[in-house]
């Protein structure tokens, strides 16, 4: 246990090193919240995700930009890395579940995805990255695999954006259950829409917007007084 | 009434001089499953043939009543060229654009071969350029990617975009290469007769980038490339592009092009009159998409707007619905005999 002041010192740090993308400070501070005995789940929500938000309001006002958001992203997993060992056993149980994500054959572009699998990654899902230029039936067969409740597919192109509405039609046909995010420059509402998905994000930037926001739920959700 | 070739029209369009009505072309790709279909063959087996990739372009422009013709089709020809690989989907249903399969891991790996303009599928572009111009029909209209856009072809495209933070000489060295790249292959591809040549830096849009970042990262070495090449010369970026206008319209270009994200009337104000506009029309939604009772005002809207030619935003997605290309068609030749902001009427 660590005493208030000292846990809200940590958390800022954590906070504000992913906002300034000052790795060293997340690094440094994990490893404080480690040893002090700070509950690792806060640390990461109220301290690594937290400052997250923050990244999107920024992105909201124009002030960062895509490479920002990277590189708040590599200072997030410094931490996550460091403090995802130490995640008590109740807060591993509560894992959100299970998500197979990846960029759709024809498209080698995977920035959008990595950010929508920080996300997952910082909300507690189990993620099966299938990488990029996955051919269609890869989705359907790993999410048979594994069960998992999401699957989450990118394209950064039009001309690659045709292959999803044949996973979501493959997946769909098997486990009408599972819930499928769309991501990508060329997806619009109307598209997810019409390919019969149950979500979208447009954009990296946007992505980081959905995905903050399905963590700031969570966190709302978990509480912000965990200690 | 229409009183000028299609090859005549355009080319006199680009320099600004009066045409008898407004041309219909682009400087993306216009192939369409019409073309493909007619000519027999698999959309994947266009991309390494001279006469394929004449003939499609070709025919689809002949199909349609386009005044230009435009190859290739795809990004990789230059990242194959240089050693990257090429992955054209031979056995996917439908239609998959070929993408790169391998990338150089760090900036420090990249070194261009001396001799990519012969390797892999370059001879066979230059090739179709050759026989396009040969007919001497339609315009000919040629494109390479931006530095930045083909640095991301080869590189991952984080190492490009954090690295402009974290290590700028080395992001600044590797735009110097691509940048001797793109002004090797345009001038290469001007030299062979084509009537206009389009530069795609389309991955480097205020979605990714800040206008500050536009400006030290992608401007000096577009404005380099633009100095460099003869006219007409044309500057087309897709996704959010109202942030910089202003910037692009610095490079040294004939025209800009943007796409659907734009907002044209706005555009027109900032460049003036004295700059070629075009765009832009969501492609894939328009034509592919929508009915064609609906494509009429899509097209008069960008007519409207303060277009001097109406263009998809990016390649035409080639399975296009023939009443909406039609209909494009149809809507260009029914409004366009009216002079535009940049270009007035024989």
């Amino acid at each position: 246990m660590v005493q208030e002041d000292r846990r809200k010192e940590i958390l800022d740090n954590l906070s504000q090193g992913v906002v300034e993308y000052e790795e060293d400070r997340v690094e440094k501070f994990s490893h404080a919240a480690v040893d002090e005995g700070m509950n690792a789940f806060d640390a990461i929500m109220n301290g690594l995700a937290a400052g997250m938000e923050i990244v999107g309001d920024l992105y909201d006002k124009q002030e960062y930009f895509v490479p920002e958001i990277l590189m708040c992203a590599d200072a997030l997993y410094k931490g996550l890395d460091i403090l995802k060992p130490h995640l008590d056993k109740v807060d591993k149980k509560d894992a959100k579940g299970q998500v197979v994500i990846g960029t759709v054959q024809g498209d080698v572009h995977d920035i959008g995805k990595n950010l929508i699998k920080m996300m997952f990654d910082v909300a507690g899902f189990t993620v099966h990255d299938l990488g990029r230029d996955v051919p269609l039936e890869s989705f359907a067969e790993e999410q048979l695999r594994t069960d998992a409740e999401i699957v989450a597919l990118s394209a950064m192109m039009t001309t690659t954006m045709m292959g999803m509405k044949k996973v979501i039609a493959m997946i769909k046909q098997k486990n009408p259950d599972v819930a499928i995010m769309l991501g990508g420059a060329p997806v619009t509402k109307d598209v997810a829409k019409l390919f019969g998905a149950d979500g979208y994000a447009e954009s990296a930037g946007n992505a980081v917007q959905e995905a903050i926001k399905m963590i700031s739920q969570l966190r709302k959700i978990q509480g912000n007084g965990v200690n | 009434m229409a009183t000028m070739t299609p090859k005549e029209r355009v080319k006199k369009f680009l320099k600004r001089e009066p045409v008898d009505t407004m041309p219909l072309f682009s400087g993306m790709g216009l192939v369409t499953v019409q073309a493909i279909e007619k000519m027999g063959i698999r959309f994947a087996q266009v991309h390494d043939s001279a006469d394929y990739l004449a003939g499609s372009a070709t025919l689809s422009s002949e199909i349609f009543g386009f005044d230009s013709v435009i190859v290739p089709y795809d990004m990789c020809t230059i990242p194959e060229a240089m050693g990257r690989g090429c992955t054209t989907y031979a056995q996917a249903e439908g239609i998959l654009y070929p993408t790169v399969p391998t990338k150089w891991e760090t900036l420090d790996q990249v070194e261009i071969n001396a001799d990519y303009m012969h390797q892999a599928r370059m001879p066979a572009v230059e090739e179709a350029y050759r026989k396009l111009v040969a007919q001497n029909k339609f315009a000919v209209g040629a494109w390479v990617l931006g530095p930045f856009t083909l640095g991301g072809q080869v590189i991952e495209l984080d190492l490009l975009l954090k690295g402009i933070k974290k290590n700028p000489e080395g992001v600044h060295g590797f735009m110097k290469k691509m940048t001797a790249v793109v002004i090797d292959v345009a001038k290469r591809y001007q030299s062979l007769g084509v009537d206009y040549l389009n530069i795609r830096e389309m991955g480097s849009g205020t979605d990714l980038l800040s206008p500050r970042m536009w400006k030290q990262l992608i401007q000096p070495y577009l404005q380099e490339i633009f100095a460099a090449l003869e006219s007409p010369k044309i500057l087309h970026i897709c996704g959010g592009t109202d942030l910089i206008v202003e910037l692009m319209n610095e490079c040294g270009a004939d025209g800009l092009s943007f796409d659907q994200k734009n907002n044209l009337a706005e555009s027109r104000k900032k460049i003036g009159n004295d700059v070629l506009l075009m765009g832009n029309f969501d492609p894939y939604g328009t034509l592919c998409q929508m009915e064609a009772a609906d494509v009429e005002p899509v097209i008069k809207g960008c007519m409207d707007a303060g277009v001097d030619a109406v263009w998809p935003g990016c390649d035409v997605w080639p399975e296009v619905k023939k009443e909406n290309v039609e209909a494009w068609v149809a809507t260009v030749r029914k409004y366009g005999a009216q002079p535009t902001p940049a270009v007035g009427r024989a």
